[in-house]
C-alpha cells in the first residue's frame, strides 16, 4: 500500500457483502476452520500456555486469517482486502519503540521479548468507567501519583456541568477536552507534567478525538484510541480519527477488542481472531501499539479463565514471531473496595508480565461504575514487577494462576457482579491518599500474596 | 410417530441448518403432523437445548446466530399452516418485540445475542439493527404493532437516548402500549429504574426471563 488513503479506494471498489454473511459466512466460518487446521485447543488448567507450537500455530492461522479475510467497511458494506507482501511490509515498518511523554517524565513503550531483562511499563487510570466530573482530577492523581505508574491513562467524563453527554453530540467536545485539561492539572500537581498519556477517553465518537488534535490537549508524544468494530471491522468514523493523526502525528493506539465466545468461538478461535486484528490493524489503524482487551461473552472481564488464556496466547504469538507493542487492558469483573478485586488484578498482572505484554489498568467493575481508584494499578505493577524480578516462567505462572483464580471465581457467578464502590468512598478526596479500610485490605492481600513467596 | 418427523427439526435447529429445517417442517407438514406440534416439540426444544449449551459456555455466539437463522426460515413455512389451520400459537410466538441498538451507539454483538436468544424462545422479534433513530424504532413498534421495544446500548453516553426514547413514546401518548426493556454492558438496574423503563437484564438469559415476566407467563 502506497499511502493510507488508498485504504478509502479499497473501501469503496472491495467486494459487496452483507454485514450478516460476513460475519458468519467469512469471520465465524474461517475462525472455526482455522481451529480445525491448526489443531488448536485450550485447557483450563493451563492458562498460560507453555507450548510453543501451539502459540506459533496461532500466529499462523491468525496470519492466514488476515490474509484471507481483510477488514470489512461497514460504511459501505465492502472488504478491503490485502496483499501478503503488505501485512508483512507493515509489520516489518511497525515501530519497536515508541517515546512517550518528554524530559524526566519520557518513557520508551517497546516491543518485549518473551523473558525480557526489560520490564514491563504501566498505565495507570481506568479506561471504560464514567467518573464523575466533581472527583474527575483526584481520581487521576490517584493514578499518577504513583511512582510505579509510567504513563497516564483516565476514565470517562459522562456528566459536564450537570449536563449529560451524548455520543456524537457537541458536549463530547467540551467533555474531551475537560478530561484532557484535568490530565494536565493532575501531571502538574504530581509533579510529572511531561508524563505520556493515553487520552481523550471521553471521545466516544470520532468527535471529541478530532478535536484535541492539539498540543493543548493531546501532545504528539501522547496516543489516542482508533477501535476496531467486532469483529474485523472499521467505518468511516473511526478512520477519521486515523486521516486526523497522519500529519499532525499523535501516536495511535489501536483497539480491537475481541469477544471470546463471539464470532470466533472459544478461546483459540478468538485468539487467532485478535492476532488477525492486531496484523491488519498495523494497516487498517496505522498502529503504533495494540491495546489487548478480549472481552468474556457473559462476564466482560479480562480475569475469566477464558480471557486470560487468549491474553497470554496473543501475547506471546507476537513476542515469538512478530514482536510488536502490546499493552493489555486488565479489566476485573470486581470494583474497588473489595478484595477480589485485587485477586483479579494479581492474575492479570502475572499472566501479562510474563507473555510479554505491557499493562494497564485498572478498569473495575465492567466499565459501569466509578468504582476504581489508583491504588489497585499500584498493585497491578508491584505484582507485575515481582514476577518479572522472580524470572518466573510461563509453567510458574501457571501455577500461581491456578492458585490465585479460585479466590475470586465465583464473583462470575453473582447475580449483580461485585461492584464495591465508589472512588470517594475509598480515598480521601482532600489528601487523595487511600481511606484506612481500603489501604488495610491491600496490606492484608499483600502479605497473602508474599506468604505464598511472591516477591510484592 | 411423529418423533420420525420431529426429531430431523429438533436436530436442524440445534445444528443451526436452515436448510434442513425448512425441509424438515416442509416433511412433516405433508404427513399431517400438527403445526402446534412441529412447533414446540421440534423447534422449541431444540432452541431451547442451544440456549442452554450458549448459557453453560459449551456454544458460542456463531451457533446461536446460526439457530436463530434456522429457527426463522422454518418459521415461515410453519406459520401459514398454523393460520391456515386457525390454530393458536405459543403464548411467545404472539409477542412482537422491536428490538434496536439506540442512535450512536454502532456496537451490535450484545443485541445480536439478545436476538438470537429471544427467538430461540419463541418471541417474533423485529431487529432493526445498529445506530437506530428513536423516531424509527417508535414507527416501527406503532407499525408492526410491537409489545415489547428492547433498546441496547453499549456506550455510556449513547444511554441517554434510551431515556429519550421513554420521554417520545411519553410525549407522543403511547408510553402505555408497550413495555420498554433495556439492557447493554454499562446498563445498571438502578439506570433502568431511574429512566422509568420496564425492566433490565445483565445478560441475554435474563432478558429472556424479564419477558417471560413483563408478559405474564412466569
Amino acid at each position: 500500500m502506497q499511502h493510507f488513503l488508498e485504504i478509502f479506494d479499497r473501501a469503496n471498489n472491495g467486494e459487496y457483502i452483507s454485514e450478516e454473511d460476513w460475519d458468519l459466512q467469512k469471520v465465524a466460518a474461517t475462525a472455526r476452520r482455522l481451529v480445525k487446521k491448526y489443531h488448536l485447543e485450550w485447557d483450563r488448567q493451563q492458562i498460560v500456555v507453555d507450548d510453543t507450537q501451539l502459540i506459533d500455530a496461532i500466529y499462523q492461522a491468525g496470519f492466514e486469517m488476515a490474509l484471507e479475510l481483510g477488514v470489512y467497511c461497514r460504511s459501505t458494506e465492502r472488504v478491503i482486502k490485502f496483499q501478503q507482501e503488505e501485512i508483512e511490509e507493515a509489520l516489518k515498518v511497525a515501530p519497536k519503540n515508541i517515546h512517550m511523554g518528554s524530559g524526566k517524565d519520557e518513557r520508551v513503550l517497546y516491543a518485549r521479548k518473551l523473558n525480557d531483562e526489560k520490564p514491563p511499563l504501566f498505565f495507570g487510570g481506568s479506561p471504560g468507567s464514567p467518573i464523575p466530573e466533581e472527583y474527575f482530577l483526584e481520581n487521576v492523581i490517584s493514578y499518577v501519583q504513583e511512582p510505579l505508574i509510567d504513563l497516564a491513562t483516565c476514565g470517562t467524563l459522562t456528566v459536564v456541568d450537570g449536563r449529560e453527554v451524548r455520543t456524537g453530540h457537541p458536549l463530547e467536545v467540551v467533555a474531551t477536552r475537560r478530561e484532557l485539561k484535568k490530565m494536565h492539572l493532575a501531571l502538574e500537581r504530581v509533579g510529572r507534567p511531561g508524563m505520556g498519556m493515553l487520552g481523550a477517553q471521553s471521545s466516544v465518537s470520532e468527535l471529541g478525538d478530532l478535536s484535541v488534535a492539539s498540543p493543548n490537549f493531546l501532545r504528539t508524544y501522547d496516543s489516542h484510541l482508533v477501535p476496531m468494530l467486532n469483529e474485523l471491522k472499521v467505518d468511516f468514523r473511526n478512520l477519521a480519527r486515523v486521516v486526523n493523526s497522519l500529519d499532525y502525528g499523535m501516536i495511535n493506539a489501536s483497539l480491537p477488542c475481541v469477544i471470546v465466545g463471539g464470532l470466533g468461538g472459544g478461546p483459540p478461535g478468538s485468539a487467532v481472531v485478535n492476532v488477525a486484528s492486531f496484523l491488519l490493524a498495523n494497516l487498517v489503524c496505522q498502529a503504533d501499539y495494540h491495546l489487548l482487551h478480549p472481552i468474556h461473552i457473559r462476564h466482560v472481564a479480562t480475569s475469566t479463565r477464558e480471557v486470560l488464556w487468549v491474553i497470554g496466547a496473543v501475547g506471546q504469538a507476537f513476542a515469538r514471531n512478530a514482536p510488536s507493542i502490546i499493552v493489555a487492558d486488565i479489566y476485573p469483573k470486581s470494583g474497588t473496595g473489595t478484595r477480589e478485586l485485587l485477586y483479579e488484578t494479581a492474575a492479570n498482572a502475572i499472566v501479562n508480565a510474563v507473555t510479554a505484554n505491557h499493562l494497564e489498568g485498572c478498569g473495575a467493575a465492567d466499565g459501569k461504575y466509578p468504582n476504581c481508584s489508583g491504588l489497585e494499578a499500584r498493585w497491578m505493577a508491584e505484582v507485575a514487577l515481582a514476577s518479572h524480578r522472580m524470572k518466573m516462567s510461563l509453567q510458574e505462572a501457571n501455577n500461581w494462576v491456578l492458585k490465585i483464580i479460585p479466590l475470586y471465581e465465583d464473583v462470575f457467578s453473582r447475580p449483580q457482579g461485585n461492584p464495591g464502590v465508589p472512588f470517594d468512598q475509598v480515598y480521601d478526596l482532600k489528601t487523595v491518599q487511600p481511606k484506612p479500610d481500603w489501604q488495610n485490605l491491600y496490606e492484608s492481600v499483600k502479605e497473602e500474596f508474599r506468604k505464598e513467596g511472591l516477591g510484592v | 410417530m411423529n418423533r420420525v418427523y420431529l426429531d430431523p427439526i429438533q436436530q436442524s435447529i440445534i445444528d443451526g441448518d436452515d436448510e434442513a429445517a425448512v425441509e424438515g417442517v416442509r416433511k412433516a407438514l405433508d404427513a399431517g403432523v400438527d403445526p402446534i406440534l412441529i412447533l414446540n416439540e421440534a423447534l422449541t426444544k431444540g432452541a431451547d437445548i442451544v440456549g442452554e449449551r450458549f448459557e453453560s459456555g459449551e456454544y458460542y455466539l456463531p451457533e446461536l446466530m446460526m439457530t436463530g437463522r434456522a429457527l426463522k426460515a422454518a418459521m415461515e413455512v410453519l406459520k401459514p399452516a398454523m393460520a391456515a389451520k386457525a390454530a393458536s400459537s405459543s403464548p411467545e410466538a404472539r409477542v412482537k418485540i422491536v428490538i434496536a441498538t439506540v442512535q450512536t451507539d454502532i456496537h451490535d454483538i450484545g443485541k445480536n445475542v439478545v436476538v438470537s436468544m429471544l427467538t430461540a424462545a419463541g418471541f417474533d422479534v423485529v431487529d432493526l439493527g445498529v445506530d437506530v433513530p428513536l423516531s424509527s424504532i417508535v414507527s416501527k413498534a406503532e407499525e408492526t404493532r410491537a409489545d415489547i421495544i428492547a433498546l441496547s446500548a453499549l456506550l455510556t453516553t449513547s444511554m441517554p437516548f434510551m431515556k429519550d426514547l421513554i420521554e417520545l413514546l411519553k410525549a407522543r401518548g403511547l408510553r402505555s402500549k408497550y413495555k420498554v426493556i433495556v439492557g447493554g454492558a454499562s446498563v445498571t438496574p438502578e439506570w433502568a429504574e431511574a429512566i422509568g423503563a420496564d425492566g433490565t437484564g445483565q445478560n441475554a438469559v435474563e432478558a429472556v426471563h424479564l419477558v417471560r415476566h413483563l408478559i405474564g407467563l412466569n
